[in-house]
């Protein structure tokens, strides 16, 4: 078995797409019962099923935060109408198969993955969990303190507990700012009840859609998503919104935390999914990250793990963390780094190499039937066009380096900043103000 | 006739040739190919073309058990120096434009027994790629400037750790554990000696480990063994072997046994729910190779739903979650136990773990059909593991530093060998009656509220 603690340098490519694999057959869609069924042999011995609720954070209000989730986990962790929760968890046991549900800001996801060999074992569980899931009040009880014990447990951890930090700071009133996992009073308050009759709400075919990564014939895999959806609801029409996210003016909030270290994160705007500025700034900024690493750590020794990404979502945005003991040092060198882009742009190799970087995540990413049924799903959910992970790599082959300097341009301006650790440490008008002492244009980062 | 013996002769030293080679060949899956160098170094191809990529690893036998205290931690930063100058790219930003050339995801990592380092790109790269890690492994330039830059960075990833309770727990359990030897398990260190580092001491681990005779080249992927072997020779063959074995050279000094239980108490505003950990000193490799087998056999069955474990604890709700993990090492290898505890009910889980360990001796604590679950779990685990194809260097690496390549390919049959014999052997062995390190992490507030000093103790 493998070490709990290992100490590692790592860069790797996040890549929220997919490609069929090379061993693979195309993939296809097909409807059942009104309900997409997205399907990608998978040319190995795995199955993955997800079964998607779209919606996420805009199927609740900020005062129901965490009853998807606690739902989601109820499906499998209450038992069945047939299987209590026990008989349910040694059937899986014996076939080493996962089944579970968990929700995240953009939809929720039922998962089951076996062996082929396994599917007539596993399969009956997950229909059940789904469609008979029996909220037992015991275990219900059970679920929700260790929901809590988690939600502390991973408040105790900086780099979880920034980004929910940033998040509740950026995102004040909107959808965004509602965090899936809840809160220790809301989740204190939630009763099975009520919990069960918000998922019957929310298990809609209006809502589903399907994803299949596995060796299985279309009739095979027809006839068994038909015989799930008997019983369950049409649903109201469902439509996922999309918000775009632009910040006024710089901004940080401190708290103070007894860490080793501080950690810093920014948050800015990104645009939507399956608008034109889209992949070029995707781009953008993984090239920045890369201009990032080398300027935060490489050249200033600043922090072990400086890091920017793209987050897609409902709601994207582009973020910039850090773990640092100068932080102020660090929020000099970002300035720097963010004009010297704005002003003289990125340059054609960074752009042509990041074009192969992206091929190698392509793959690399899509290596497991799990990791490629997750890809189907976020872009059926958030582009509403699964297929356009098959033209990815082409449309990224496209893009000039003019588009992806204008995109980085048209997005990366003010930033809420949010910080945790010492307070002593940080100097909050220079994050407010910039560093760059360049007159009026000085706030822009 | 002379014809006649001489051929017979030569065919007899090709026979023994032959036969040598046979023997030196270790058994491996389908689609692996191994070959030794004339200077001592491993090469492993994996065919796998589920991909177009090829992934390169070159793992040493190096890490924290080389690392006396004043070396602490150094085995670390020498791999991030791996990412810096050498001879082909004299900086590290020139460094990383080619890992950006060649499109590649990279990643090095360092822990107890092993320090590898790899790269995933496209398959037709494979000829780059190969030249690139072998300036990075063979001629790197510890330059003082770069070293200045990079000692915080380390630094900062240790600090990054501390602010983890999950770290700081195990950290406390693994200076109980180990006693004066803590740094010989410990990767990431200590501050002053990282801060403190200079290239002279990395060019005292490179004289010391840094040789194809201690080191394994795995290429795996849309790749061919017969092309894949003739670049490795082609680009690695000039590497001079250092003559000697750096682990005769260099032995490892032999952990002390625990001779009591050992317990202490972290209390962090940071720890916002409380963990507890519990480790004993397990099995070596080098000494008893059939309890590490048994050892993974044991930590499965105690983590199914249905054990008399999972029962007791979770399913009472005592506990969030429960583990109990070994950690395959050639010299002495902890055993854990991690456990999430419901925050009002600390005391009620403390003593009912402390009870279910003490059950572990019994011949009925699991059932022999749950020996038969934990075994199809673990056939079930190998073909997961088998799925990514970027992982399956890093998996052999492990095993070729911490066992043998033999033993990594027997694995999946020896689980399925396993005995209750076995098993109790690796219980009586390891943990009934054995001292332990046992450790709590929790906020200062809730620690006082229930008294953990009271009961979280040694009796």
């Amino acid at each position: 078995m493998m070490k709990k603690y290992m100490f590692a340098l790592l860069i790797v490519a996040a890549i929220g797409n997919i490609k069929t694999v090379q061993a693979q057959k195309a993939a296809y869609e097909t409807s059942v019962d009104g309900v997409k069924v997205i399907v990608q042999p998978s040319g190995n011995d795995i199955v993955e099923i997800q079964t998607i609720i779209k919606g996420g954070v805009q199927n609740y209000t900020a005062e129901k935060m965490g009853i998807e989730s606690m739902a989601m986990n109820a499906l499998t962790e209450c038992g069945t109408v047939k299987h209590d929760k026990n008989a349910f968890k040694d059937i899986l046991d014996k076939v080493s198969a996962t089944v579970y549900g968990y929700s995240n800001k953009n939809y929720s996801v039922v998962r089951m993955n076996c062996i082929k060999s396994d599917l007539d074992v596993v399969w009956p569980l997950y229909v059940e969990a789904m469609t008979q899931p029996r909220f037992d009040a015991k275990e219900f009880a059970r679920i929700k303190t260790d929901a809590i014990t988690q939600l502390k447990s991973l408040d105790s951890r900086p780099d979880n507990a920034i980004d929910k930090f940033a998040d509740k700071v950026a995102f004040v009133n909107r959808d965004y700012a509602k965090d899936p996992m809840g809160t220790v009073d809301i989740l204190t308050k939630l009763t099975p009840e009520e919990t069960k009759a918000y998922y019957s709400s929310i298990f809609t075919k209006s809502r589903l859609l399907i994803v299949v990564v596995a060796d299985l014939d279309q009739a095979t895999i027809e006839a068994k998503v038909k015989a799930m959806l008997d019983g369950v609801k049409k649903g109201p029409a469902f439509t996922f919104k999309k918000a775009s996210f632009k910040v006024y003016k710089n901004s940080i909030n401190v708290e103070q935390r007894d860490l080793a270290t501080n950690y810093v994160e920014g948050i800015t705007s990104g645009p939507i999914p399956g608008t034109e500025d889209f992949d070029a700034f995707n781009v953008a900024m993984r090239i920045f990250a890369n201009r990032h690493f080398l300027d935060v750590r490489t050249n200033n020794g600043l922090s072990y793990a400086p890091q920017a990404w793209f987050s897609v979502g409902q709601t994207s945005t582009a973020r910039f963390s850090v773990s640092t003991t100068q932080p102020d040092k660090y929020i000099a060198v970002f300035d720097k780094l963010v004009d010297k882009v704005k002003t003289e742009g990125f340059k054609p190799e960074e752009v042509a190499n990041m074009k192969v970087t992206y091929l190698t995540g392509f793959y690399y990413k899509n290596e497991t039937n799990s990791a490629q049924a997750s890809s189907i799903a976020s872009n059926e959910v958030l582009f509403d066009n699964w297929k356009r992970s098959l033209t990815l790599v082409d449309d990224v082959k496209k893009l000039t380096v003019e588009q992806v300097n204008n995109a980085f341009k048209t997005y990366i301006n003010n930033i809420v900043w949010v910080y945790q650790g010492d307070p002593k440490k940080v100097n909050q008008i220079l994050y407010i103000n910039g560093t760059l002492n360049k007159g009026e244009n000085g706030v822009s980062h | 006739m002379t014809r006649n013996l001489i051929k017979t002769l030569t065919l007899s030293v090709i026979g023994v040739f032959s036969f040598c080679f046979a023997i030196a060949q270790p058994r491996l899956p389908e689609g692996y190919f191994w070959k030794k160098l004339p200077n001592g170094l491993e090469v492993v191809v994996i065919e796998n073309s589920k991909v177009p990529l090829a992934t390169i690893e070159i793992a040493v036998k190096n890490g924290a058990y080389t690392e006396g205290p004043e070396f602490s931690g150094l085995s670390h930063m020498f791999e991030h120096m791996f990412f810096k100058a050498n001879k082909d790219y004299p900086d590290q930003a020139s460094f990383l434009k080619r890992t950006q050339e060649l499109g590649a995801i990279w990643n090095g990592t360092t822990d107890v027994e092993r320090v590898n380092y790899f790269f995933t790109f496209d398959r037709d790269s494979l000829s780059a790629g190969l030249k690139f890690m072998n300036a990075a492994i063979r001629f790197p330039i510890y330059r003082e400037e770069d070293m200045k830059k990079e000692r915080p960075v380390v630094d900062g990833e240790f600090q990054r750790a501390e602010s983890d309770p999950g770290f700081q727990l195990w950290y406390g359990i693994q200076q109980k554990l180990w006693g004066d030897l803590i740094t010989r398990k410990n990767p990431i260190g200590i501050h002053e000696v990282i801060n403190t580092a200079t290239p002279e001491k990395m060019m005292v681990i490179k004289n010391k480990y840094y040789f194809p005779n201690n080191s394994l080249l795995t290429i795996c992927g849309d790749v061919k063994h017969d092309a894949a072997f003739a670049m490795a020779e082609k680009i690695f063959g000039d590497w001079e072997s250092s003559g000697f074995n750096p682990h005769e050279k260099y032995p490892i000094p032999a952990f002390k046994p625990l001779t009591k239980k050992e317990y202490f108490i972290k209390e962090t505003t940071i720890a916002q729910t409380p963990s507890m950990q519990i480790s004993w000193q397990g099995p070596s490799y080098l000494t008893d190779s059939a309890s590490t087998v048994a050892a993974d056999l044991f930590g499965t069955i105690v983590g199914l739903n249905s054990s008399k474990l999972q029962q007791a604890l979770v399913d009472k709700g005592l506990a969030s979650s429960v583990y109990v993990n070994y950690t395959t090492s050639k010299y002495v290898g902890p055993i854990d136990m991690g456990i999430e505890p419901n925050p009002t009910k600390l005391k009620e889980c403390y003593d009912e773990v402390i009870n279910q360990i003490s059950l572990w001796a019994k011949d009925d604590y699991y059932t022999d059909e749950q020996l038969k679950d934990a075994k199809a779990i673990l056939m079930r685990n190998s073909i997961h593991r088998k799925e990514k194809p970027s992982t399956l260097a890093s998996q052999l690496s492990y095993q070729w530093c911490s066992t043998s390549l033999n033993f990594a390919t027997d694995l999946d049959s020896n689980y399925q060998k396993v005995t209750r014999a076995d098993i109790k052997k690796f219980v009586d062995t390891y943990i009934i009656g054995k001292p332990y390190a046992a450790g709590l992490i929790i906020s200062p507030d809730l620690s006082k509220q229930l008294n953990a000093a009271s009961f979280f103790v040694a009796k």
